[in-house]
């Protein structure tokens, strides 16, 4: 089954599944981890790698199936389980406590002598690089050094397998070089390690195994020496991903048309003077991994931080105010990239989330519980949505169909553009489809369409025009469509190569 | 020294003294000994109260039956001393109940996952109510002398019941500094998953919390009983808002994660001076609870305005961090190379 | 809402709890269920159930307000006051409901333009309307207002204000048939809550904020005006059930309520509202004050101390949140053991692509 010789993993999951609020996001997983060894693990977003990493540290249980260490049976029912088994996740998000000293956040839960910890603390910190002074407020620390915080923490507890989740996502190029000659060493201890990251090259480089998840299943297992950034592309698309991008008919910019949206120089502190205009019609694809800066962008440019400088403007008219009301007044709808954070009301009937953009709009002063549902029922024809009835409460749909439910939110009040932000994140095949004919179908009526996504196939499939995030900049690629190939190739070249 | 300075149990110090001082210009018997010490003196119940209230509230809980607690601490400190039981076990009764008291506001909290706020209001009631079907709703009077010598009993002009809570705070700060356990309710508050992730047990620390709670309420309630001398039904009436009034004052963040036991007790001197202050401008006791809640709501609202600003300045931090090392890239590599 | 939704509904539950409690309460003592002694009795809890609507539309967004036993009794000594002075009584009402809303929305700007927890605010507000009620007596002296009568305002600093004219008192112990004011008050304001919840705009809204409140700015709700009108709303609403009691008693007085916060809360709790937000009914708080209010006449009809009340009160609150929390975790548990056990199937039925 693997390619290793290496006899028992440290950790392996064995046909693991996981259901979450009626929703199956893991379908039979394996995985597993070496002493000595990197494994990538890689995913598009809502693949099931985190919920994997949750499960590997304790935090959740599987519904079904087995975790091994080193062989055997076990039972992490808390985090403490899994320190105790010699497992530490450090997350994307290192956990400081920013009111706490460096010290003590270095020996945040340990039990012991603290003289005694607090001398391993600073031998193990000394050896790994972190040369702060510890005395001084988490609060303080640089994200890499937050992320060599929670690496010491994981060898404080003795840990043979270390899960580093995005490690690289917020870090810059030298900090990643710095962090793969610390993975060298821990290699060289024996200690096995996951790595999780968006950053294919990054993968390439710096793992010895690669294993890729697609929804919930892992489709690809193999030496990371044996495999190429297109080959992690392709499986990372959906199965019955065909469309050739030639094939579909693409809509002309006439001469006369006039931006629906333009964007000019937009700056923030997470993104440098972007500038870009959608014509009626046509769908911008924008290419970039999380972190480039591209939600920041995309929520700026709707309204949500009015703290930046530039111009925006909808159909030919100035912004005067960003915010989410008057943008959606003046003609633009946001699909925000995380739907149960941002997009729908998962405790209401889906009815409720479709209209609740039409409110601020001054339309249905009064709700008209009839109203509700005939238009709720329109959208469930438009987009095929799957509903028990209008009414049906959110949470309990897949993640397909609450898409569709935000996208259902964002078009009832008929907008003049609309950004998409990784519309298809987590989502099965068939709805996959029925997002992109529904874009297809938009850019018909002369809407413009903008489309965020980290997914080069995706960007490939439905942009007519592409631009590459990259570090909170914006480029354009020239010319129309663009390949896979030629999407990943501006996409990942300048972030990935951690080596310098 | 400078982290001292810059707290904000110094911040509020520095108000009380400066509020002190400012009242001397109009009265200047506020500034007499015996004028402060009495001040303390009847702070010592929301001291206490308070203490307990810290712990719950660093955990991002909150918890407003402490005073009910008290009450019921009182009541049956009281039944017990006048049913002949010895001083210092009539203490250890008082400060069972509290313990057992706020073990169940745990209990509720921790395992069945009722939101604190509706637990305590709950027990709230319930303690209150079950201290007057204990007593039939009538006072608890003639407690023996023994108690009531405790609290006039005074060493150098200052209260007995003053040395022994200024003794208990002051070894309590030492405890707090040095058990290690202590931390894990500033991580369970701070950052309640990353706790969880970490090991920490966040129901343990949670239920210890509460428990402490009850117990200083139980401890408050021997000092008030001492003090007075009889267990009247109002014991602790009011005082749990007071109490919660006091740790945030004090600095203690309902966001958890921050403060010390010297918020709980800066906080509490504060709001107890509030109210002798009162007095020597001649200003109508009336007058007491609006100053008390315009000082905290104007603090809280102080507090939010300076935690956005910090925030503020560190995401810019952050974001001219990553712009340096970016720069620094593009000096280095050309990044249109790329784009081909 | 189709039948059985309705027969399985919070609303449906405390209904047949409601009427459970007056036969078992009639039983014991059949003199109680005298239908004109019944709604007699409920002008003694009338003001409870006035205040715990408005606050039903504040925890709806996830907020809480607890400083509206203070703005009660603020609103009490304000038209006391007013009256006192030699304000017309329609005049004086309509000053005491004025400081009702500007007290609320003032609770309501702090609330929506810093993020300091609802409840911290507050229990700030609790303290300063009460202070203010209790002071502005002598306030009023110190900035030489005429009182009628010899010893100024200050005589009414704890003292209630009596005297009140007719016309006021009305609203406290007249009735309209056989319904006492109180009541009517009550239903009127918990058909005005139950229309704005279920058809217009703001009502929604303050579902929408109290579900998530980024996704509900995240679709263009203005949540800050939202806020700010429902504290207002609550203010005005808590207004009224002081100005109801103070009629009912005859007197005005500064400390007029703030016993009722705990009864206010569960009503409200009990009701059926989620105290994190988005869930919830004025239905409900209206039978769950019912609930509550004829449990208290009840026992004390039955003879029994009224000290055991608040206890029953605490641990029925306490309870109904238990109850719920294990229903919730029941379902959820069941539908994804359906959900787990549908997906195995099909997986299976695929001949098992692994």
């Amino acid at each position: 089954m693997t390619a290793t010789a290496n006899p028992v993993p440290l950790v392996a999951l064995r046909d693991v599944w996981k259901v979450f609020e009626s929703v199956t996001v893991l379908r039979g997983v394996d995985i597993d981890i070496r002493p000595g060894r990197v494994l990538a693990l890689l995913g598009g977003n809502g693949s099931g790698k985190s919920t994997i990493v949750k499960i590997i540290s304790g935090a959740y249980q599987p519904t079904a199936g087995t975790i091994e260490v080193q062989g055997a049976p076990a039972v992490l029912a808390h985090p403490s389980d899994a320190h105790a088994k010699g497992i530490y996740m450090v997350p994307q998000e290192p956990h400081i406590f920013p009111n706490l000293s460096v010290m003590e956040n270095l020996t945040a839960g340990l039990k012991g002598d603290t003289a005694a910890n607090n001398a391993r603390a600073k031998a193990a910190a000394h050896e790994i690089g972190l040369d702060v002074d510890f005395e001084s407020p988490g609060g303080e620390l640089s994200i890499a050094s937050q992320q060599l915080v929670e690496i010491v923490r994981g060898l404080l507890r003795n840990a043979r397998v270390l899960i580093l989740d995005e490690p690289t996502s917020s870090l810059t190029r030298r900090e990643v070089a710095n962090l793969a000659r610390q993975m060298e060493q821990l290699k060289a201890r024996g200690i096995g390690l996951l790595f999780i990251s968006h950053r294919l090259n990054e993968v390439l480089e710096l793992t010895d195994d690669t294993q890729v998840l697609r929804d919930g299943r892992i489709v690809l297992n193999a030496p990371s020496s044996a495999l190429t950034t297109d080959m992690l592309v392709e499986a990372m698309l959906p199965a019955d991903f065909s469309v050739p991008a030639e094939e579909v008919s693409r809509r002309e910019r006439r001469t006369g048309d006039s931006a629906v949206l333009s964007v000019r120089n937009l700056s923030s502190r997470l993104f440098k003077d972007v500038s870009f205009e959608v014509y009626p019609g046509e769908v911008l694809g924008i290419s970039g991994v999380v972190g480039s800066g591209r939600t920041e962008l995309a929520e700026a440019i709707y309204g949500i931080d009015p703290f930046v400088s530039g111009e925006v403007h909808i159909a030919g008219k100035a912004v005067p105010r960003r915010s989410p009301q008057i943008s959606q007044a003046m003609g633009l709808s946001y699909v925000p990239e995380d739907r149960h954070a941002h997009g729908i009301f998962l405790a209401l009937p889906s009815s409720q989330t479709v209209t609740a953009g039409l409110l601020s709009l001054g339309r249905s002063r009064f709700m008209q519980r009839e109203h509700e549902r005939s238009l709720t029922q329109d959208f469930i024809q438009r987009l095929r949505i799957k509903l028990s009835s209008p009414f049906q409460v959110a949470r309990t749909l897949s993640g397909g169909n609450q898409q569709k439910v935000v996208l259902a939110k964002t078009l009832a009040p008929g907008p003049r553009a609309i950004i998409l932000d990784e519309p298809t994140r987590g989502i099965d095949a068939r709805a996959r489809q029925d997002v992109y004919r529904t874009i297809r179908e938009l850019t018909a009526e002369g809407v413009g369409v903008v489309v965020i996504s980290s997914e080069v196939g995706e960007i490939a499939e439905v942009a007519d025009r592409v631009m590459v995030m990259r570090r909170g900049r914006l480029v354009a690629l020239p010319g129309g469509p663009k390949t896979v190939e030629q999407i990943s190739a501006a996409t990942f070249a300048a972030n990935g190569a951690a080596a310098a | 020294m400078k982290k001292i300075l810059k707290s904000r149990e110094f911040l509020v110090l520095a108000l009380l003294v400066a509020m002190i001082l400012a009242v001397s210009t109009v009265n200047a018997a506020v500034l007499r000994p015996l004028t402060l010490i009495n001040i303390v003196n009847s702070s010592l119940f929301l001291v206490l109260i308070a203490i307990g209230q810290m712990f719950v509230v660093m955990t991002r809980g909150i918890d407003v039956s402490v005073g009910a607690i008290a009450g019921l601490s009182a009541v049956i400190f009281g039944m017990a001393l006048n049913a002949g039981i010895p001083l210092p076990l009539a203490m250890v009764c008082a400060l069972l109940t509290g313990l057992v008291c706020g073990s169940v506001n745990a209990a509720g909290i921790v395992f069945v996952g009722i939101p604190p706020i509706i637990m305590t209001l709950g027990t709230l009631g319930a303690y209150r109510g079950l201290m007057r079907v204990l007593t039939g709703g009538s006072w608890i009077e003639s407690i023996p002398q023994s108690i009531k010598t405790l609290a006039v009993t005074r060493y150098m002009s200052v209260p007995l019941m003053v040395w022994a809570v200024a003794a208990l705070i002051i070894v309590l700060a030492i405890l707090l500094s040095r058990i290690k356990a202590v931390r894990n309710f500033y991580a369970v508050g701070d950052n309640r998953e990353g706790a969880y992730l970490l090991g920490i047990n966040v129901r343990a620390t949670e239920f210890t919390a509460y428990a402490l709670a009850g117990l200083f309420s139980g401890a408050a309630a021997i000092v008030f009983t001492g003090q007075i001398g009889f267990v009247p039904m109002q014991t602790g009436s009011g005082q749990e808002l007071k109490a919660i009034a006091a740790v945030v004052l004090g600095g203690v963040s309902l966001m958890g994660g921050t403060g010390t036991i010297w918020s709980a007790v800066i906080g509490a001197l504060f709001l107890t001076t509030v109210d002798s202050m009162m007095i020597f401008l001649k200003v109508p006791g009336s007058w007491n609870n609006a100053v008390a809640g315009a000082v905290l709501l104007a603090i809280v609202v102080f507090d939010y305005l300076i935690r956005r600003a910090v925030r503020n300045r560190q995401l810019a931090m952050r974001a001219a961090e990553m712009h340096h090392a970016e720069q620094d890239h593009d000096t280095r590599l050309q990044p249109r190379e790329a784009v081909r | 809402m189709k039948a059985a939704a309705v027969f399985k509904s919070w609303e449906f539950m405390l209904a047949v709890v409601l009427v459970l409690e007056l036969l078992v309460l009639g039983m014991i003592n059949p003199a109680f269920l005298n239908i004109e002694n019944l709604l007699f009795s409920t002008s003694d809890f009338a003001h409870v159930i006035i205040a715990a609507i408005g606050l039903t539309l504040i925890i709806m967004t996830g907020g809480i307000d607890i400083s509206g036993v203070s703005i009660m009794g603020l609103a009490s000594i304000v038209l006391g006051l007013a009256f006192i002075a030699g304000v017309p009584i329609g005049f004086a009402v309509i000053i005491a409901l004025g400081v009702g809303i500007a007290a609320g929305a003032f609770n309501g700007a702090v609330v929506a333009n810093t993020d300091v927890n609802p409840l911290i605010v507050t229990l700030a507000t609790l303290f300063l309307y009460a202070g203010i009620a209790t002071g502005l007596p002598t306030l009023l002296d110190m900035l030489g207002f005429q009182a009628y009568g010899a010893g100024g305002f200050e005589a009414y600093q704890y003292e209630g204000i009596t005297g009140l004219p007719k016309a006021f008192t009305w609203i406290g112990s007249g009735r309209i048939g056989w319904v006492p004011m109180p009541l009517v008050v009550a239903l009127l304001l918990a058909a005005v809550a139950t229309w704005v919840m279920l058809f217009t705009r703001f009502g929604r809204y303050l579902k929408l904020i109290g579900v998530s409140p980024a996704v509900a700015h995240f679709t263009g709700v203005p949540i800050k005006r939202t806020l700010v009108t429902v504290y207002a709303m609550n203010g005005f609403a808590v207004a009224i059930a002081g100005l109801v009691l103070t009629a009912y008693l005859g007197s005005a007085r500064s400390d007029l309520g703030s016993e009722a916060l705990l009864s206010i809360i569960t009503a409200v709790v009990l009701g059926g509202s989620s105290i994190y937000g988005g869930q919830g009914s004025v239905i409900g708080t209206l039978l769950a004050g019912f609930v509550l209010g004829f449990m208290r006449q009840g026992l004390l009809a039955l003879g029994i101390s009224s000290d055991v009340v608040p206890v029953i009160i605490g641990l029925l609150l306490v309870g109904s949140v238990a109850l719920r929390i294990g229903l919730a975790k029941l379902s959820t548990a069941r539908a994804n053991r359906a959900a787990f056990a549908a997906e195995q199937m099909a997986v299976e039925g695929n001949g098992g692509r692994s």
